[in-house]
């Protein structure tokens, strides 16, 4: 009743509180309840926690038999801070606002009663470090809840005691493992870790919660589930080798690139050895270093990129259509990969390969990516069932008259693609969206000749698709702004962030990623060694070096790739490629590529050398600084051609879809933040190597990529 | 009155128990059949109404396996679904349920299957047995589980395979088959005759792609499974006379040969009203025009029902023997089917040609999953009859407990 009397006049927002206190019940459970204004999710800021201070105070002086601590957003308890709050403030700012997040936490703690967190969906980051502050934590099994420190992951560290309450409670090496990696932990997850104390049907968790809170006592944090994880935890010399290896193994995993992890490590240190106030002090102060530093700007920047983009990507399309069913042609390893992704989020798979023995073993691939997911926690065993059921396949194009969306994963060659094309628009419904899955093939070359044109999008999935995060919606000129949409519908739908570009030869990713491939070629040609090349790369900060990663995705996808963008760019193509496929070396599993692999021994071909007949030289430049500019340089240039629709998307591209350094958050905010120094070094090599080296206009210019 | 129309199904290869599909069971059978039959209907599972499977040998597991089919495939969780059990005429009863719900305007889209996996059979305890568990999980005290134990004996250790005897005759399968034979007169010749021509029949379907167009591929763990294994292209009179009698071994008729074989397999078909046909725009295979189950004394002929049942579904059609096109008849046994011939001619309803009746052979040749028959005999008449454009057609399946079922079709157009 009150609640259809909000509706006829809801109450100006600026008078309710973020945080409420219920007194006690009957039973003697107070509550606390969190539900931000006017937001559809609970995040942590300057009101919400001036409110639960309030809350908290009120708890106090009520002195009621135990309490509940409770989110009134449907299945959200806490998602984290506000990233808002961070904006445009000094070290100082961000330190201090660390200490009043851990002042209210420690009185939260402090209170002389039992206290009970009711956590009904994610619990991240700030909404944990609430979570741990209770006595017992009581966790929902619904599909999204999650409980886990993400700060790393954005250049952070848990700054709300986050450092100190969580290995206390569940041991040195689990909470590091946490904190370090910014895993997120499903209930029975949490529940294994000791993260949270029980696991319950959502119906039941506040009951279970007041239940708790009325029978549980106020305990000690055990600092671990076994003798060896409280060994680690409470015992020096234990505790010294724990961090010893977790520091090694942060080093070798960030770089020495990303400070975050190896701060986090230190407030934790500092916590277990000097005590919990030295702990804080710590976090605190590294927190405020670390807020205001460059890595954390650009990780959040990308951060909330990625979180817009959902939406973002729609600007200026069409009106997708609903999807529900999707058909996949090609049963490889690509297709395999897309049906599954889209199977597990929730569309309906048909798929069809050219014989009953490929199909089997493409259903057989989707089955297993589904368990292996499953096996990591990623979805429970019954929804991977439910997954696998949702697919089905057969030799010929029987079931996709009801497909909403194909999606073509066949042979990347141009004649293959318009056969299938033809076939399909033979059997589809007139409103059916076909996307082509290409890393280079232009769109609209494809879609030429077919019945209706416009509706043929590109799709460029990521290999391997389980794990890769992007997808290059390509926009041929007069596709359907509809169709369009629908695939950028799909890829949210498909767990995927979208960026869309419009055609052209290698789009945008194939296009950058193969020029600066290219360059690391003509390197070779000057004498420089692969090792060398691959070494400097990956110091950098990117997750592989650009030959090693030839040889990954294979020498004659790549080689097309780099083929396709050289004509187009009026560049010297990568001849050196297919003087290896000629000569048998076609990749990583196929014979070797520039490299050898023996086992897990890798070492140069030496047969590289010799095609090339180039004569070794020492190193006299910065080899991944010319090659990180020109992939910087050919971004640029792609927004200056409109395949870009924006410097965020070529961000987006760049870090998620080909490894970018993400703590430079992206060829575009790189070039914001150093743009100077980057004409002019490009200018410099331009005058050593030639003009295709040269800096756009759209660097020259100086005008930001970002607006402030 | 109003129209239930066949859309189009799908059935899995038929394989011997115990070869092939050894390793899924009767859901995993079902899903199969029922993810191809979806398929090639161009159906979204959203515009399904109910699913109705027939099954025998069922599974604790499932207590209701037609509802597993719709949650395993992740069709819409809305969609009501429930198994029925006529023996080896449940998917006819899977069919005419459907039919029903759709002419009386309760459904507009039912999928109506069978699926029978007889290498997974699930087996039971012995009374004495099971009676000793369940009262040892309801003692309270562990002296109080041990007395209830103690009474249990070595030989209730072995479970039971489920029942082929009749329980009202005590008779096997074959063995009432054989009482059948002789009250009729078959020869074993004859019966020979009739096994070799369905495994002629059935060979020369799957060389023609007539039989091969009503099967989908069943996908293991990287590998197809997409053809029958029963047929045998290679037998004679010669080979077959060859085979000793199975159920009575001095004077019997009935072997190995002239019976259908134990089978793993499913199928399903896509039922729905003229209007939503007509919406959805498909073309239909078939329309279901009449239908009946009559019974009979087991201790008489057991298999002899569908000779009851044929005339009684013809005559709700308005029509007589002569009318019919293409006849699809269960062979349990040949001697049943001979048998059938023999009483219908005898009651007067007329005689099947046999150029007529079993074009592509039957069970005894293709297989007989229980449950999944009914379906199979729908699916492969009214394929047939499009491809003939045949006007009438008419499906039987004889049943254990003396049961008999007629499906009486009619072209659609």
């Amino acid at each position: 009743m009150i609640a259809s009397a909000d509706r006829v006049a809801p109450p100006s927002t600026a008078a309710r509180p973020s945080v409420t206190f219920v007194p006690p019940d009957e039973s003697g459970v107070a509550r606390i309840v969190i539900d931000r204004p006017d937001d559809r999710v609970n995040a942590l800021d300057v009101r919400v926690l001036e409110d639960l201070a309030a809350a908290i105070a009120a708890a106090r002086v009520a002195s009621p038999r135990g309490l509940v601590v409770a989110s009134a957003k449907p299945t959200q308890f806490v998602a984290g801070a506000d990233l808002d709050m961070l904006r445009g403030g000094s070290q100082a700012d961000a330190e201090g606002a660390s200490r009043a997040m851990q002042r209210v936490l420690d009185d939260l703690a402090a209170l002389p009663f039992t206290t009970v967190a009711a956590i009904n969906g994610p619990a991240i980051g700030g909404g944990l470090e609430i979570a741990l502050a209770c006595d017992v934590r009581i966790m929902a099994d619904a599909p999204n809840a999650r409980v886990g420190l993400t700060e790393t992951r954005l250049g952070l560290l848990p700054a709300a005691g986050g450092t100190q309450r969580l290995p206390r409670l569940i041991g040195l090496p689990r909470a590091l493992d946490m904190i370090l990696t910014g895993r997120q932990l499903a209930p029975r997850r949490a529940l294994q870790a000791g993260v949270v104390d029980e696991v319950v049907h959502p119906a039941v968790l506040l009951r279970a919660a007041t239940d708790h809170a009325l029978r549980d006592r106020k305990r000690r944090a055990p600092g671990g589930r076994s003798l060896a994880e409280r060994a680690a935890t409470w015992l020096a010399p234990a505790r010294a080798f724990a961090l010893r290896r977790a520091r090694a193994q942060t080093l070798a995993e960030t770089r020495g690139l990303y400070p975050a992890p190896l701060k986090a490590l230190d407030a934790v240190a500092t916590g277990l050895t000097k005590g919990m106030p030295s702990g804080l002090e710590a976090e605190a102060r590294a927190f405020g270093e670390l807020a205001t530093g460059e890595t954390a700007r650009n990780l959040i920047a990308l951060a909330m990129l990625t979180l817009r983009q959902r939406k973002a990507a729609l600007a200026g399309l069409g009106a997708p259509r609903a999807i529900a069913n999707v058909g996949v042609v090609g049963l490889g390893f690509m297709g395999s990969g897309i049906a599954q992704a889209a199977a597990a989020g929730g569309l309906r798979v048909r798929a069809r390969d050219r014989d009953a023995a490929a199909v089997a073993k493409g259903l057989s691939t989707i089955r297993q990516l589904t368990t292996d997911a499953a096996r990591k926690g990623v979805f429970d065993r019954r929804d991977a069932a439910r997954i696998v059921g949702r697919v089905s396949g057969g030799d010929d194009l029987t079931g996709f008259a009801n497909a909403d969306l194909v999606i073509e994963a066949v042979f990347e060659e141009l004649g293959t693609k318009r056969r299938v094309i033809e076939e399909l628009e033979r059997v589809v419904r007139t409103d059916t969206v076909i996307a082509s899955n290409t890393s280079a093939l232009p769109i609209g070359e494809i879609a030429r000749g077919a019945r209706a044109p416009e509706r043929i999008v590109g799709m460029h999935f990521f290999s391997p698709v389980h794990k890769m995060p992007l997808l290059e919606i390509v926009r041929p000129a007069g596709a359907d702004p509809d169709a369009v949409a629908t695939a950028v519908a799909a890829a949210n739908a498909l767990g995927k962030t979208p960026i869309v570009v419009n055609d052209g030869p290698g789009f945008y990713t194939t296009r950058v990623l193969s020029t600066m491939i290219g360059e690391a070629f003509v390197m070779l040609g000057e004498g420089v060694s692969m090792e060398a090349i691959d070494r400097a790369m990956t110091t950098f900060g990117w997750p592989v070096g650009p030959l090693q990663l030839v040889d990954e995705v294979g020498l004659e996808v790549a080689g097309h790739a780099g083929e396709t963008v050289a004509r187009a760019r009026g560049i010297a193509g990568p001849s050196i490629v297919n003087a290896l496929v000629a000569e048998g070396f076609k990749g990583k599993h196929r014979g070797g590529g520039f490299y050898r692999y023996e086992g897990k021994r890798r070492t140069p071909n030496p047969r590289v050398a010799e095609l090339l007949k180039a004569a070794p030289g020492p190193v006299t430049e910065d080899l991944a600084e010319r090659l990180t500019l020109v992939f910087v340089n050919e971004a640029t240039r792609c927004l200056e051609e409109e395949i870009l629709r924006s410097p965020g998307e070529g961000d987006l591209g760049a870090v998620l879809g080909l490894g970018f350094p993400p703590y430079l958050g992206g060829p575009f905010r790189y070039a914001d933040a150093l743009r100077q120094t980057i004409v002019t070094s490009l200018e410099r090599l331009a005058a050593a190597h030639g003009e295709r080296l040269a800096p756009t206009e759209a660097l020259r210019s100086r005008r930001p990529f970002f607006g402030l | 009155m109003p129209r239930a129309l066949i859309l189009g199904g799908a059935r899995t290869p038929f394989v011997k128990a115990g070869t092939a599909f050894a390793e899924l069971d009767v859901l995993d059978l079902a899903r199969a059949a029922t993810a191809e039959a979806l398929a090639r209907t161009e159906l979204d599972p959203g515009q399904v109404d109910e699913v109705i499977f027939g099954n025998v040998a069922r599974p604790v597991a499932y207590h209701n396996l037609a509802r597993e089919v719709v949650l395993s495939l992740s069709m819409p969780a809305g969609i009501p679904a429930f198994t029925v059990g006529l023996a080896c005429a449940s998917a006819c009863v899977a069919i005419t349920s459907a039919a029903d719900h759709i002419v009386t305007g309760n459904a507009d889209v039912v999928l109506a299957g069978g699926s029978e996996s007889l290498t997974n059979v699930p087996l039971t305890l012995t009374p004495r047995l099971a009676r000793a568990l369940i009262a040892a999980s309801q003692a309270k005290s562990l002296p109080a589980k041990a007395q209830s134990l103690a009474e249990v004996r070595l030989s209730d250790i072995a479970p039971v395979a489920p029942g082929i005897r009749e329980t009202s005759t005590g008779l096997t399968m074959g063995e009432s088959a054989e009482r059948m034979a002789a009250m009729n007169g078959i020869a074993r010749r004859d019966q020979d005759a009739w096994a070799l021509g369905s495994h002629q029949r059935a060979a020369a379907g799957w060389d023609d792609g007539r039989l091969s167009a009503e099967v989908g591929p069943v996908y293991l763990d990287g590998h197809a499974v997409t053809d029958d294994n029963h047929i045998r292209r290679d037998s004679t009179l010669e080979k077959l006379g060859t085979l000793r009698p199975v159920f009575d071994r001095e004077h019997g008729t009935i072997t190995a040969g002239n019976a259908s074989p134990l089978t793993d397999g499913a199928a399903a078909v896509v039922l729905a009203s003229e209007a939503r046909a007509r919406t959805l725009g498909r073309e239909p295979l078939a329309s279901i025009r009449s239908y009946a189950y009559a019974a009979v004394d087991p201790a008489d002929q057991l298999l002899i029902a569908p000779a009851y049942a044929i005339p009684i579904a013809l005559r709700r059609a308005g029509l007589t023997l002569d009318d019919i096109d293409l006849f699809e008849m269960h062979e349990a046994f040949a001697a049943q089917v001979l048998s059938t011939l023999v009483v219908l001619e005898q009651n007067g309803v007329g005689r099947i040609p046999r150029e007529k009746l079993n074009v592509m052979g039957g069970s005894i040749a293709l297989g007989h999953p229980f449950g999944a028959t009914g379906a199979r005999v729908v699916l492969t008449l009214a394929n047939e009859m499009k491809r003939r454009g045949a006007r009438y057609g008419l499906a039987s399946v004889c049943a254990a407990g003396g049961n008999g079922a007629a499906i009486v079709l009619e072209r659609a157009a």
